[in-house]
């Protein structure tokens, strides 16, 4: 066990180690110069161009660009941002609440509602309450999440005035406003945004629930309590419900990339000051340290997420060899 | 093959999957027979008096900002939007079940190697990786978008085929071929491959809708299909001031993607609930 | 969970989400204001407001925390030593055509209290000037020689020659620093951390708290010198979509925010009963600007567009007018030479030329272009009339007006290609020369002396491989005349027009939408939110 724990540590590592060294790559064979964009708004001459370079080390030869850069990182310093000119770390430090609280909601709304609906699906296999959920899901899956945003923030932030269509707090409450009124100001802002990233992303869930809790149904054991005369709720929330249950949770590394690819999207939409907004900003700016730093971040959490996942089949799943 | 054909038939007697073919057929209908007798998508005829016309008798979908023809450019956006999911599909499905194939057959450090790399892409959300190589081009041609989007989207195919390929390694069929000593390209591709079609098939028609979605998305930041081609996302995007005041030449290019994303999930979910016979 | 319960709590979730929005939307502090703006400040100090930190969201921060020495008056003259009102210099006088000397405002404080002194000026002159700190300036400051602090109360600043816009250099640029605060900066690039964090200025508004990715707040200065404050507090929300900002005005969260084009967001917020729409001349010009060289090698002229007679045929070709109207509705005009509407030297200037047809073909056909093989493109000796044109994703009416143009040069027999780049390859192309017609879009400082950079044969934006020699000395008889200079500016714009090196299509207001809460609305062409405390509110 504690030799397989290590392996599986070390293949992780290995794995972002290469993701790292392939972003690197891409991200410098690609033209443009992250200075050159200055010159959209004021133009810049040679000399000062020049003084700008050194500062970020872009006049240095790629190869050394990429040891200097891996040096650093394995300190945890992710260098400093050009459009910023603040280190990448605290930048990151400063959004990433805000990916995670809106990340967090959405990954709440997809195991509550969606795990609830998907077993609803499987219960009423082929009645029309499956078939109209799986269409539905589907429909909100097939939904550019931009535009849904488009039409959300409108419709329901300035149409009906309901909720706020951009941003993440009222500036104008007071910060010394009790943890309620904060909390519901909060929630009121994340909203929006949570509920488009739920809609183009649970049907995933529930389709995976769907199938885990219609396999579970067909076993055996179910067969036999219905058999005793288990009550039907019991049967299903108590005895399958329970093992469905466990190979969709496992799912859990799935969501951080469709999750942190969507909230590029929908961020900017609704102002909300998180990575994918910052990560969309840098693309447009080519803020090389910036885009590096949030693009890693993300596909740590992606790594970390599948090995959270192996862990838990080997813990929870006994028929997981060791070998 | 047959076998195929029952699972095909199987999509058509469900009403969900029957909805998605009969939507899916609509959608290449009108990309196939309407673009030729619709007005040219990328004509102004006057921008300042034909400009957001609401849908009516000359536009059934209106005009655009710059008076053009949103039926006419939903139609075009149609026949590309649907040839470049389906050509990069076509590759990505290919390079993912040879990758799959040569690494679960294979094993020991080859698969290793192979799976490392796998991982490592990954770990890197497909849309940030396509945004930095789409950087590259300045005008990016459709052949070239076609090959950036399917090259990248193999990945987790190849993790598919090569856990099917594990799993059919251990079968009696398998092992009996082996032992009639049968090559090992001919175990692959005699053998192996025929048995990871379903799921392929399945891999291949969700893969159609997420890279429809994508190219929306990547056209929508200014980065897919270059004007003037009509594509979906492009017209979003161009249509994004006009969002209120002119709904109709943003919400109809949205009910495109919509609808053909659906369409085919659709058969993509029935075609797994088939291969699946419990949940059938 | 009992379904009953369940929903029941979804209920009350709802209720509390919807509940708290309309209450704090309506129950506004009546001093407090909120701005909406395309970017949060990320270092609000002069002279670190260098390379990417050149933003306008940094400069209108800036400007609300310190003070000038002098601002430009209502007629934005920037020669001559007329049409500046004083600031923090109570008054300046002239020792000779080398030397001017400033007497700083007794009253003026600094945040924490102490005086703003002379040597706060030295500071900050002395860190502008310095390359290694802060390029862009020091190449703004390279007439000054020297800033020296006669006693607490005035500063003397040296020219090293003798020109129009001396005063205009010695107030414009740089804003003074806190030298009590920051006497070990002189010479250092990075100022102290805590003074980042929490900049100390002498401006209306003091500095309160950032919240990243959110909004800045700040604070009126009940004891400013020049008077107290209308507005009490303001919030500075940062949305960098434009929709994200408009939403915010129309939902009643923002009070004031800018509006970009195209027309149809200025048209949203006419109709909207409690905003209102107010614009201010803007630094911004927008044209196509033709290569004179070949785009793949410099040293050649560009095969087509070397000939100023086809230059001339695709600007007649343009229905400019149309274009500016279609975009920009009222809010922009046809610019007359490279010329936004906030340079003085608009003024007088003739109307620029129609579009005109059939007199662009027939310049065409005179230099030999001519659609022999009848496919609707001209050619010549085989070679068709076609060109690429760049531009830059992110600018939506650039996008918009590219498409306009190709379409209109498409019917004099023109055939453009569309190049749709991204921001950063897009200006590296452009500073490379390596394009055929560029998209370009300029913001200028409010002196036509800034023309030199693109217009001249050396200018360091000369892109385009213009050269003139002619308009080269006119512009610089017009920098060093100390009167007259408006008539040379003039026919440096003629002469200019003539040889036709761009089109120039669109010199646009800002446009700003306020809600009617605001009474007084004052908005400054050179840097739109500096009169804020000026403003009052309902």
């Amino acid at each position: 066990m504690k030799r397989w724990l290590a392996g599986r540590v070390a293949q992780a590592v290995v794995t972002f180690a290469l993701a790292a060294v392939l972003l690197f790559v891409l991200m410098r064979l690609a033209p443009g110069d992250p200075l050159g964009r200055l010159a959209t708004q004021r133009p810049l001459t040679p000399d000062e161009v020049a003084v700008l370079r050194a500062r970020y080390g872009l006049d240095q030869p790629l190869a050394r660009q990429f040891t200097a850069w891996a040096g650093a990182l394995l300190h945890g310093d992710l260098g400093t941002s050009i459009e910023y000119g603040r280190p990448v770390a605290g930048l990151i430090a400063e959004r990433l609440p805000a990916t995670l609280l809106l990340g967090g909601a959405v990954l709440l709304v997809n195991f509550t509602l969606g795990l609830w609906l998907g077993v609803q699906q499987a219960i009423r296999r082929g009645a029309l309450v499956d078939r109209g959920l799986t269409v539905l899901s589907l429909a909100g899956y097939a939904m550019p999440s931009f535009w849904l945003g488009l039409v959300l923030a409108w419709l329901v932030g300035v149409r009906w005035r309901v909720l706020p269509p951009a941003g993440m707090s009222d500036p104008l409450l007071d910060p010394a406003a009790g943890l309620g009124a904060r909390a519901a100001d909060l929630l009121a802002h994340l909203a929006l945004p949570a509920l488009t990233l739920a809609v183009v992303s649970i049907a995933a869930t529930m389709r995976y629930q769907r199938r885990a809790m219609l396999d579970v149904l067909g076993f055996p054991y179910i067969v036999a309590a219905r058999a005793k005369g288990v009550p039907e709720g019991d049967v299903r929330w108590r005895h399958a419900w329970r093992n469905a249950l466990f190979p969709v949770l496992t799912l859990f590394g799935l969501w951080l990339p469709i999750l942190a690819t969507g909230s590029v999207f929908v961020e900017s939409v609704f102002a909300w000051p998180g990575l994918g907004s910052l990560a969309a900003e840098a693309v447009g700016t080519r803020d090389y340290p910036l885009l590096m730093g949030a693009t890693l971040l993300v596909s740590a959490l992606v790594v970390a997420g599948g090995l959270i996942t192996d862990l838990a089949y080997a813990v929870l799943d006994p028929r997981v060899r060791f070998g | 093959m047959g076998s195929l054909r029952a699972l095909l038939g199987v999509t058509w007697r469900r009403p969900s999957a029957r909805i998605g073919w009969l939507l899916l057929g609509a959608v290449l209908a009108a990309a196939l027979v309407l673009p030729p007798i619709l007005p040219d998508p990328a004509a102004q005829p006057d921008i300042l008096s034909q400009a957001n016309l609401p849908p009516g008798l000359g536009h059934p979908f209106g005009t655009d900002m710059l008076s053009r023809d949103v039926l006419s450019r939903v139609a075009w956006g149609a026949r590309v939007s649907l040839s470049v999911a389906a050509l990069a599909v076509v590759l990505s499905v290919t390079i993912g079940a040879a990758v799959g194939l040569v690494a679960g057959y294979a094993g020991g450090r080859t698969d290793a190697v192979l799976m490392r790399l796998v991982d490592a892409a990954l770990a890197v959300p497909r849309l940030f990786i396509l945004l930095l190589l789409l950087a590259v081009w300045e005008r990016i041609p459709l052949a070239a978008l076609i090959v950036i989007l399917g090259t990248t989207g193999w990945f987790a195919t190849s993790r598919l085929v090569r856990g099917e390929v594990l799993r059919l390694r251990g079968e009696d069929f398998v092992r009996g071929a082996e032992a009639l000593g049968a090559g090992r390209r001919r175990v692959m591709f005699r053998h192996l491959l025929p048995n990871t079609l379903g799921p392929l098939l399945v891999a291949a028609t969700l893969g159609v809708g997420e890279v429809i979605l994508l190219e929306a998305g990547l056209s929508f930041l200014g980065l897919g299909i270059q004007p003037p081609t009509p594509s979906w996302g492009g017209m979003i995007l161009d249509a994004k001031p006009v969002l209120v005041t002119a709904p109709w030449s943003s919400v109809f290019p949205g009910l495109a993607i919509l609808v053909t994303v659906l369409a085919v999930n659709l058969v993509g979910d029935a075609l797994s609930d088939a291969l699946d016979p419990r949940s059938a | 969970m009992p379904s009953a319960l369940r929903r029941s709590a979804l209920a009350a979730c709802l209720l509390a989400l919807a509940a708290p929005h309309t209450g704090l939307a309506q129950s506004r502090d009546r001093r407090t204001i909120v701005l909406a703006v395309p970017q949060q400040a990320s270092v609000p100090i002069p002279t670190m407001m260098e390379g990417a930190a050149s933003t306008t969201g940094n400069q209108d921060v800036a400007d609300q925390l310190f003070l000038r020495l002098a601002v430009l008056g209502p007629a934005l003259q920037t020669s001559g030593d007329d049409g500046f009102v004083p600031q923090l210099a109570r008054s300046w006088t002239r020792r000779d055509s080398l030397t001017l000397a400033f007497d700083l405002d007794p009253r003026a404080r600094w945040h924490d209290g102490s005086p703003v002194v002379a040597a706060d000026v030295v500071l900050a002159f002395d860190r502008a000037r310095n390359p290694a700190i802060a390029p862009k300036l020091a190449g703004l400051l390279r007439h000054v020689a020297a800033v020296t602090a006669e006693s607490d109360r005035r500063v003397v600043i040296r020219f090293d020659r003798a020109y129009a816009e001396q005063l205009y250099d010695a107030t414009f640029h740089v804003q003074p620093l806190p030298s009590h605060l920051l006497a070990s900066a002189r010479a250092a690039p990075e100022l102290p951390r805590e003074f980042v964090q929490h900049p100390v200025g002498n401006g209306p508004f003091k500095w309160v708290r950032s919240v990243p990715g959110q909004f800045i707040e700040l604070a009126a200065d009940t004891a400013f010198f020049l008077g107290r404050p209308g507005i009490g507090r303001v919030f500075i929300r940062a949305a960098s979509d434009p929709d994200a900002r408009l939403n915010l005005m129309l939902s009643g969260e923002a009070d004031a925010t800018d509006v970009s084009a195209p027309v149809s967001n200025f048209q949203r917020v006419a109709a909207a009963p409690d905003l209102r729409t107010a614009s201010v001349p803007s630094p911004v010009m927008g044209y196509l600007l033709f290569n004179q060289r070949d785009r793949t090698d410099r040293s050649r002229p560009h095969p087509i567009l070397s000939d100023p007679v086809v230059r001339r045929a695709i600007v007649l070709a343009l229905d400019r007018v149309m274009m500016v109207r279609a975009t920009y509705g009222a809010y922009a005009d046809v610019p007359y030479g490279p010329v936004s509407q906030l340079l003085w030297i608009r003024r007088g200037s003739p109307r620029a030329a129609r579009q005109n047809l059939g007199e662009a073909r027939r310049l065409l056909a005179s230099r030999g272009w001519t659609d022999s093989d009848g496919d609707g493109v001209l050619d010549r000796d085989g070679r068709p009339l076609a060109l690429t044109l760049n531009y830059p994703l992110t600018s939506e009416v650039r996008r918009q007006m590219a498409t306009l143009a190709q379409e209109q040069l498409r019917q004099a027999g023109i055939r453009i290609d569309l190049v749709r780049l991204e921001g950063p390859v897009w200006s590296e192309r452009r500073s490379r020369g390596a394009f055929d017609i560029d998209f370009s879009s300029v913001t200028q400082d409010p002196t036509p002396s800034g023309l030199t950079q693109g217009w001249t044969c050396h200018g360091g934006t000369n892109v385009g491989g213009y050269c003139d020699p002619a308009v080269d000395s006119l512009m610089e008889r017009a920098i060093a005349a100390r009167s007259g200079a408006d008539r040379l500016w003039q026919e440096v714009l003629r002469r200019i027009e003539a040889d036709a090196p761009a089109a120039f299509l669109y010199a646009p207001s800002y446009v700003f939408a306020v809600n009617r809460r605001v009474a007084t609305v004052r908005l400054r062409p050179e840097s739109a939110w500096r009169d804020l405390w000026q403003w009052s509110v309902r």
